[in-house]
């Protein structure tokens, strides 16, 4: 029994991504609800990746990639030539699986967002706004007097963290983060999962990840992938526990994968 | 003859790399032990020793030979004679020793010359017998020594690598060296230049003409010739004609190349790419005399029929024309090299950028760009230096009067045409005129360097380092 005790703001249906001739995704149906933390688990090479480049249309960048049937964000169709990939962009964020924050100062790495979409009208409203999105992103209290300092002089898990407060500074309503803990050592693991579970009370996320463990720390549902097929989908708990497929059963205590 | 010993010297070498080979697989089988290296190792090893060392003193000893034989028919032709000779009457005897003893020699042939010609080719045969002897004794030794170790079983892997290192030592030194032996060329034949010519007049004066320059020995010259001569040597023009027609290639090839390779790296697909990227740079290959002509016979031409309609005077060699069309020929250099930094910035930084919502044009304005701006400096400054550099569009497009101008429609020269000009021909080597030749080289290559100096520090000031 899935428990639908809250709004769904992205929803997939029979959803097709193709690499030139290779199919990667097979018909995806998933939900994904409002102000939740959704993880999607399975070996690599199974499309989660792939699913969530497809919510803010990052496939656009990659020439041969063809993405067909339907993904809805608030019940709106975004899988059409007209829609504005900047402005669904913007409500969408994303966090990737090495940091990659620009290699300028702190300060502009998350201004950049706001700059290029006009959110502050004056120096004084742009520092408010990269002072919260690094609040919000834990950094605040590390780098608050180093802002002009590059982006690429912090460690990892800092990095990391930076590219979390630029995602957030745009003020989206999704933040999708592919295998974002993947570079990092433990410590700054953990303090990325602390920080998403203060996240998820204002956006949602969609994280990709590796780690079963991980998925059980921060997720409400998990979806399990496989060869480009959504196996199955529901509450971390219930897929963790008492899985209903088989495959599923298997990838979880580690029989493949 | 030395096209013999170094076949011999080669051939040797190569039986050498067979026996050695054969030779130690023998051994581990005849000794039940295991080699350090590969057999192919114990090849290397003793054929390198054979024959580097060898063809190293072949190389030395057929640089020094001449020089050796000169120095004793000197001293031969003054020992036995009373009359002396200064050095160039030397040198003009040993010539005549020389062609006499080629079979060429023409004019009066005198005793001196017979005596001399046959202790040439005494000296001649005993240089050969002697080399020969030291090039076989050297090769004993070192095939003796490398086989030694050989025998025992040496770690011929790693020695192998060792002499391979020195190898490239050695090709890197003659580069370094080569280098600085043209730079101590140019600064003592500029000083000789500036001994006559003083270096403010050289550096500030405002008119060229080095035609009027007839003066031979420097000690000679009284206050007024002097007056005279520093108005022949002012490289002021020199320098604007050369700024003025590289800005003016500049501003063609700078956007230009930019957008082309910002076009190629960003916006072109696979396609376009593998097509375009060729054919531009075939632009690189064609001669600069192509250029000139084309400069010369289309575009000058071209840019003086638009003038006459609009009433402009405009004259058949302008700084315009060359200009142009050197920018032309730049503009490969700027495309492609920025097309390489710009593909060089990590695919991660512009996902970054699009997953922020940044269009295409904001992420390279303010992503990509920045971060390729050195490698985009660095290809700007090549392009610079070969603007600077070029000549045979100049002398062929921008004309030779050195005037000190601004109108893009007038024609002006540059250094390197000038450099030309004063080279060209029979020359002598002591008069001031071909020596400023030499001043006017070392001129530019410390202003190039001041350039490139400059630039490098910009670029470590501004850049975004992305590793």
């Amino acid at each position: 029994m899935v428990m639908i005790n809250n709004k769904v703001k992205i929803k997939t249906t029979n959803l097709n991504v193709y690499y030139g001739d290779k199919q990667a995704l097979n018909d995806v149906n998933l939900e994904i609800h409002s102000k939740e933390v959704t993880a999607l688990i399975g070996p690599s090479g199974c499309g989660k990746s792939t699913y969530i480049r497809c919510i803010n249309r990052m496939n656009d960048v990659i020439d041969i990639c063809r993405v067909t049937g339907s993904i809805e964000i608030d019940g709106n169709e975004i899988n059409k030539k007209e829609i504005d990939v900047v402005s669904l962009r913007e409500k969408i964020g994303m966090v990737f699986q090495k940091p990659n924050p620009f290699p300028k100062s702190i300060y502009d790495n998350v201004s950049y967002g706001p700059n290029i979409h006009g959110l502050a009208e004056n120096k004084v409203k742009m520092d408010e706004i990269v002072e919260t999105s690094l609040k919000k992103a834990a950094l605040w209290n590390e780098v608050k007097d180093r802002l002009n300092e590059p982006g690429t002089s912090l460690s990892g898990g800092q990095q990391q963290r930076l590219c979390i407060a630029r995602a957030i500074s745009v003020n989206p309503e999704v933040i999708l983060m592919d295998e974002p803990c993947s570079a990092l050592d433990p410590i700054a693991t953990a303090k990325i999962e602390e920080l998403m579970d203060e996240l998820k009370k204002s956006y949602t996320i969609v994280i990709v990840t590796h780690s079963m463990s991980q998925a059980v720390r921060v997720s409400q549902r998990t979806g399990f992938f496989h060869l480009g097929k959504l196996i199955e989908v529901d509450t971390t708990e219930k897929i963790f526990k008492n899985p209903n497929n088989k495959m599923t059963q298997d990838y979880i205590t580690g029989r493949f994968g | 003859m030395n096209l013999a010993i170094i076949v011999l010297i080669v051939l040797f070498s190569i039986s050498s790399f067979f026996f050695a080979r054969t030779k130690v697989k023998k051994i581990a089988i005849s000794n039940q032990t295991k080699l350090n290296a590969l057999p192919d190792y114990y090849g290397f090893y003793l054929s390198l020793w054979c024959a580097l060392p060898a063809l190293l003193i072949l190389i030395v000893w057929t640089i020094f030979e001449p020089s050796i034989i000169k120095a004793f028919i000197f001293q031969g032709i003054s020992g036995e004679n009373a009359q002396t000779y200064n050095n160039s009457e030397l040198n003009l005897i040993y010539q005549q020793i020389k062609s006499f003893h080629f079979g060429y020699f023409t004019g009066t042939i005198t005793e001196e010359i017979i005596r001399g010609a046959e202790s040439y080719k005494s000296f001649l045969s005993i240089a050969q017998g002697s080399k020969i002897v030291l090039l076989a004794t050297i090769i004993i030794f070192t095939t003796l020594y490398a086989l030694k170790k050989i025998l025992n079983n040496n770690k011929a892997r790693e020695d192998v690598e060792k002499i391979f290192k020195g190898l490239l030592f050695v090709c890197s030194l003659v580069a370094i060296l080569t280098t600085i032996g043209i730079i101590f060329a140019l600064l003592f034949e500029s000083i000789k230049f500036f001994s006559v010519i003083n270096i403010f007049d050289f550096l500030f004066g405002t008119s060229w003409s080095p035609q009027r320059a007839f003066v031979r020995d420097a000690s000679t010259i009284t206050a007024e010739e002097y007056a005279d001569l520093k108005n022949a040597f002012g490289t002021v023009p020199l320098f604007a004609g050369t700024a003025f027609i590289a800005l003016i290639a500049m501003i063609v090839a700078v956007p230009i190349g930019l957008f082309s390779g910002i076009y190629m790296a960003e916006y072109a697909n696979t396609k376009v790419r593998k097509y375009s990227k060729p054919i531009i740079e075939i632009l690189a290959g064609i001669p600069t005399v192509v250029y000139g002509f084309f400069a010369a016979l289309t575009v000058g031409p071209f840019f003086r029929e638009i003038g006459e309609k609009f009433g402009l005077e405009v004259s058949s060699e302008s700084a315009l024309a060359a200009g142009l069309v050197m920018g032309v020929m730049i503009i490969p250099y700027i495309s492609s090299l920025s097309d390489d930094v710009i593909n060089a910035v990590p695919q991660s930084l512009r996902d970054g950028s699009y997953a922020i919502g940044a269009t295409k044009s904001e992420t390279i304005k303010r992503v990509v760009f920045p971060a390729a701006l050195p490698g985009i400096v660095g290809s700007v400054l090549l392009a610079v230096s070969r603007a600077i550099g070029e000549t045979m569009i100049v002398v062929m497009a921008a004309g030779l009067a050195a005037n000190l101008t601004l109108n893009p429609l007038e024609s002006t020269t540059t250094i390197t045409t000038q450099i030309v000009m004063i080279l060209v021909g029979d020359q002598e080597f002591d008069s001031p005129k071909t020596q400023s030749a030499f001043a006017l080289g070392l001129t530019l290559f410390f202003a190039t360097l001041v350039l490139n100096y400059i630039a490098l520090r910009v670029v470590k000031k501004y850049r975004e380092k992305y590793e």
